[in-house]
């Protein structure tokens, strides 16, 4: 009965196909089961996800941790350095991850700026600073970041964004 | 000389070029950075020098509200007198960066030495949208940009 079942008029066959018929009392003999494995298409696979995760890989990493609940405005802007970074997430603003007042700003940052100085002397002080910040923020809560870095010298903002 | 035939079908083993493959995968996929963020450069002028001794620059000094409305005053170039004072209103909420571009671009074959852009937003002014007309004007060609605090 199992002879003219659906499974032996079956378009499938491959190398286990005698095998996967369920005959007990079928023929007894010793049939070569190993299934070749196509490693050539495996191979190609993985090849095409290297090419594309080489193409995505940053050498420097991600320099900013952007929040869940932040979202970056679009730009075509040019690569981020590491620089000290002034966020502005949930209405607080962190100078390196260090929560900063609008007017203890400028003061956090000249103390940056002198430990630069103490730790590296003789070698120029760079002058940047990059602003993180949601795009939906208003101007009149970013304003004090601008002010405070003209008052404490930094002549450079970045604005981080997204690029286009 | 031997004229034996020599057996020349061999196999490849695959085995590590699949273990290679695998750990690359594996570092790529965790070093990988899916969010490419990059820095729009603004110089502030930080005055270091009075106001007299400065060279003149020409200048576009862009103001930009809430709404998204635009307005732009070009000081110290040549350039037609509907394009000194223009106004560019805003689009749902957001400035018009078509209209935007279109006047950048006449700015910018009027008076070619034109470089300089100021930003003076206001304190309701969305941040996208500051970013946007910087990008606008950046993309024209005037690439010192900067913005004034409130």
């Amino acid at each position: 009965m199992l002879n003219n079942s659906i499974v032996k008029m079956s378009a499938f066959h491959s190398i286990i196909h005698e095998s996967s018929v369920l005959a007990p009392t079928g023929d007894k003999k010793h049939r070569n089961i190993v299934a070749d494995l196509l490693l050539t298409a495996l191979i190609d696979a993985f090849s095409i996800l290297v090419i594309f995760l080489l193409m995505s890989f940053s050498s420097t990493g991600e320099l900013l941790m952007v929040g869940k609940g932040m979202e970056l405005p679009k730009a075509s802007g040019d690569t981020l350095e590491r620089n000290p970074v002034v966020k502005f997430e949930e209405g607080k603003l962190f100078l390196e991850d260090q929560e900063v007042t609008p007017n203890s700003l400028v003061q956090a940052l000249l103390d940056l700026r002198k430990t630069h100085q103490e730790n590296r002397p003789g070698e120029p002080f760079p002058e940047q600073l990059t602003v993180q910040a949601d795009r939906r923020a208003k101007f009149e809560q970013l304003s004090a970041i601008v002010q405070a870095s003209a008052q404490a010298g930094f002549s450079d903002i970045k604005f981080a964004v997204v690029m286009k | 000389m031997s004229k034996k035939h020599k057996h020349l079908e061999f196999e490849i083993n695959l085995i590590p070029a699949i273990d290679l493959l695998s750990v690359c995968i594996c570092f790529l996929l965790l070093t990988a950075v899916w969010l490419h963020v990059g820095a729009l450069n603004v110089k502030q002028a930080v005055g270091g020098q009075p106001a007299s001794e400065t060279a003149k620059k020409p200048t576009v000094w862009v103001q930009i509200n809430g709404q998204g409305d635009v307005a732009l005053d070009v000081r110290d170039a040549r350039v037609p007198a509907k394009l000194a004072k223009a106004k560019v209103p805003g689009k749902e909420g957001k400035p018009d960066l078509e209209a935007l571009k279109a006047l950048a671009l006449e700015l910018k074959s009027a008076e070619p030495t034109l470089t300089t852009v100021l930003i003076q937003p206001q304190a309701a002014t969305v941040y996208e949208a500051i970013i946007d007309v910087m990008d606008s004007f950046k993309k024209q060609g005037m690439i010192d940009l900067g913005v004034s605090p409130l």
